[in-house]
C-alpha cells in the first residue's frame, strides 16, 4: 500500500493537483491512500516553501509546480 | 439619454457598466495581459532556490532581507504562495525579521501591483510604492526582529534545510524571456514621443465611422472633468478581442498541464493580435477609420516575434506548461476580481462628491494621511482592485500623498493577512506589525505629499527626523515593556 500525500493549504493548483494525483493512482491500477495535508507546521516539515507539494512514501517528490499525470505514474510506479 | 428620466439605481448600474466598459476598452490591455504573462513566467520559470537559498540561518541580515524583499516580489503575487514561503521563513529561515520583510512587500510591490499602478495611475506613484516598501519593509522587519528578539531566540533550534539547497539556478532562456515581456510591457505602456508617435498612415473605408463614434459616445457618456473616460471604436473591437481571448482561453489553458492543443495556440495567436490592435492608433475620419502606426506598434510587434520564437523553439514542454498554467490560474483569480471592483468603483463615482473628498483628503494634511490609512485599514479589497479604487479618488479630487497612505495600507492589512500572520506568529507580534504599519503608511503618505507638494528637502529631512524620534521613543517603551515582562516570567 502506496501512501501518498498532496501538501497545500486548499488553493486551486492543490485541488488541481489532488485531482491529477487520483486519476494516475487510477491509470496504474496500485494500491494507493491519497492524504491531503492541509496544517501549514505539516507542510512545512516536509521543507516545501512552495505549494502544491506532493509526497510519495515520505518521500518529496515535487514542489511548486504541477506534475502531469504521466509523470506522477511514473513516480508511483518506481516507488 | 436625459439624466432626469433614469431613477437612481439606473443611474448606479449605468455608471458601473460605463466604467466597465471604459476600462476594458482603455486600460487593461497593454498593461494588464503583459502583466500576467511576466508574473506567470517568474512563478513557473524562476526556480525558487535562487532566492531563497539567500534566506538561511547563516546569510547575514544585509543580504537576508533584501533577499525576503526580492523573494516577495517576484515569487508571490498569490496568497497560496505568500503562506507557505512566510511560513517557512519564519520557522525555518533567519527568523522573524525576514519574514515580515516578505510579507510586507509581497503585496504591496509585487511585480503585477507596480506594473498595474505604474499603468493606471502613474509611474511616479508606482516608484515611490516600490521605494517606500522597500525601505519600511526591511525598516519594519528590523523592528519586530528588535522588539521579539528573545522568542527568536528559540527558533536558532530549528534546522536549515529548507534554505541550504543549492538549487539549479535559472535557464538563461527564461530570462531573456522574461526580459522580452518586460520590454514589451515597457513598450506598451510608456509615454514617450518615439513610442506615441505615428510613422505610417492608412484609411480603412468601413463605412461611417465618425457616426458609430457618435453613438458610443451616446451609449457611455463620459464627462471628462470628472476624470471618465468614453469607449472608442478601436475599444469596441479590444472587448471583443477580450471576449475572443476569454472564449479560446477556456479550452486552450484550463487542461494545459495535459498539453498545449489547438485551442491554447488559437488563444495566444488572439493575444498577439490584441496587443498590436491596442498598439495602434485609430481616428474616425470622414468614410473610414485611420489606422495610424505608431511606434509603439513596431516594438510590441519585434517583442511578439521574439517571444514566439523563444516559445515555439526555445522552451520545454514543461516550462510552456508551467508558464501557461500560472499565468492562466493569476487571470482566473484575479480577473474577475478586477471586473467586479471596476464595475462598483463605477456605481460608487455616482454617488461621492468630489467636496468630500477634497474636504477631507484634498491636501497632504495629518488627518488627510490618517483618512486614507484607516480606510485602507478598514475596508478590504481584493488583490490589485485597490488601483482602480485608487484612481477614483485621485480623480475626484484626492491629494497623492493621503493617495500613497491609502495605497501602502490597503493591501498589508486585509482581514485574510492578519488572520494568516496572527495563526503563524501569534496575536501580540501580529498587533504589533498592524501598529508599525499603520503608522510608517501616513509617515510614507505625509512625506511624499511634502515632495509633490514642492517641500525644500531640508522640511522633508525634518519630517524624516521627527518620524524616526517618534519611532525611537514608542521602541524603546515597548522594549522595556518586554524586558520587564520576561524577567517577571523568568
Amino acid at each position: 500500500m502506496l501512501s501518498i500525500k498532496v501538501l497545500g493549504p486548499g488553493c486551486a493548483n492543490c485541488r488541481k493537483l489532488e485531482e491529477i494525483v487520483h486519476e494516475a493512482v487510477a491509470a496504474t491500477g496500485v494500491q494507493a491512500e491519497v492524504v491531503k495535508v492541509t496544517d501549514m507546521g505539516e507542510i512545512v516539515a516536509y521543507d516545501v516553501l512552495k505549494t502544491p507539494g506532493l509526497v510519495i512514501n515520505e518521500k518529496l517528490v515535487s514542489s511548486g509546480r504541477i506534475p502531469t499525470a504521466a509523470t506522477i505514474a511514473e513516480w508511483i510506479r518506481a516507488a | 439619454m436625459d439624466a432626469p428620466l433614469l431613477t437612481w439605481p439606473m443611474a448606479l448600474l449605468y455608471g458601473g457598466l460605463g466604467n466597465l466598459a471604459a476600462y476594458l476598452a482603455a486600460h487593461v490591455l497593454l498593461c494588464l495581459l503583459p502583466a500576467f504573462f511576466i508574473a506567470g513566467a517568474m512563478s513557473a520559470l524562476i526556480p525558487k532556490e535562487t532566492i531563497t537559498r539567500f534566506l538561511g540561518r547563516n546569510s547575514s541580515k544585509t543580504v537576508s532581507y533584501p533577499a525576503a524583499a526580492a523573494a516577495g516580489s517576484l515569487l508571490a503575487v498569490c496568497s497560496c504562495t505568500i503562506v507557505p514561503l512566510f511560513a517557512g521563513i519564519y520557522k525555518k529561515g533567519a527568523g522573524l525579521g525576514p519574514a515580515i520583510t516578505f510579507l510586507f512587500f509581497a503585496p504591496a510591490a509585487n511585480i503585477l501591483a507596480l506594473v498595474y499602478t505604474g499603468g493606471i495611475i502613474g509611474p511616479d506613484l508606482a516608484i515611490a510604492r516600490f521605494l517606500l516598501s522597500l525601505t519600511f519593509g526591511i525598516g519594519i522587519g528590523l523592528i519586530m526582529a528588535l522588539l521579539f528578539r528573545a522568542d527568536d531566540a528559540a527558533h536558532d533550534l530549528a534546522t536549515d534545510t529548507a534554505f541550504g539547497a543549492q538549487g539549479a539556478g535559472m535557464g538563461r532562456m527564461a530570462l531573456v524571456f522574461l526580459f522580452v515581456w518586460v520590454a514589451l510591457l515597457l513598450a506598451g505602456t510608456l509615454k514617450l514621443d518615439v513610442l506615441t508617435g505615428t510613422y505610417l498612415n492608412f484609411d480603412l473605408a468601413v463605412g461611417d465611422a465618425q457616426g458609430w463614434q457618435a453613438a458610443l459616445d451616446r451609449l457611455v457618456p463620459y464627462d471628462a472633468a470628472r476624470g471618465e473616460e468614453g469607449v472608442s471604436v478601436q475599444g469596441v473591437v479590444l472587448i471583443a478581442l477580450l471576449a475572443a481571448i476569454g472564449h479560446a482561453a477556456w479550452r486552450g489553458f484550463e487542461n494545459i498541464s495535459e498539453g498545449a492543443n489547438a485551442w491554447t495556440w488559437i488563444s495566444l495567436g488572439l493575444i498577439a493580435a490584441t496587443l498590436l490592435v491596442a498598439a495602434l492608433s485609430v481616428q474616425p475620419v470622414a468614410g473610414g477609420l485611420r489606422i495610424g502606426l505608431t511606434g509603439k506598434f513596431f516594438a510590441v510587434a519585434a517583442a511578439l516575434a521574439v517571444l514566439g520564437h523563444i516559445v515555439r523553439h526555445r522552451l520545454s514542454e514543461d516550462e510552456l506548461r508551467d508558464w501557461l498554467w500560472e499565468s492562466w490560474r493569476f487571470v482566473k483569480q484575479i480577473f474577475p476580481l478586477l471586473v467586479v471592483g471596476v464595475f462598483i468603483v463605477g456605481m460608487i463615482r455616482v454617488i461621492i462628491r468630489p467636496e468630500w473628498i477634497e474636504l477631507l483628503a484634498g491636501t497632504n494634511s495629518l488627518t488627510g494621511n490618517l483618512a486614507g490609512v484607516v480606510f485602507g485599514v478598514f475596508m478590504y479589497f481584493p488583490t490589485l482592485v485597490e488601483v482602480p479604487i485608487a484612481k477614483m479618488f485621485l480623480e475626484l479630487g484626492m491629494h497623492r500623498g493621503p493617495l500613497l497612505a491609502y495605497l501602502m495600507s490597503d493591501p498589508e492589512l486585509s482581514l485574510q493577512s492578519i488572520l494568516i500572520i496572527s495563526a503563524i506568529i501569534g496575536r501580540k507580534k501580529t498587533f504589533t506589525y498592524v501598529g508599525l504599519v499603520a503608522l510608517f503608511s501616513a509617515a510614507a503618505g505625509l512625506i511624499y505629499g511634502a515632495w509633490i507638494d514642492g517641500a525644500a528637502l531640508f522640511s522633508l529631512a525634518l519630517y524624516l527626523a521627527g518620524f524616526i524620534a517618534v519611532l525611537a521613543v514608542l521602541l524603546s517603551i515597548a522594549s522595556r515593556r518586554s524586558a520587564a515582562s520576561s524577567l517577571k516570567e523568568v
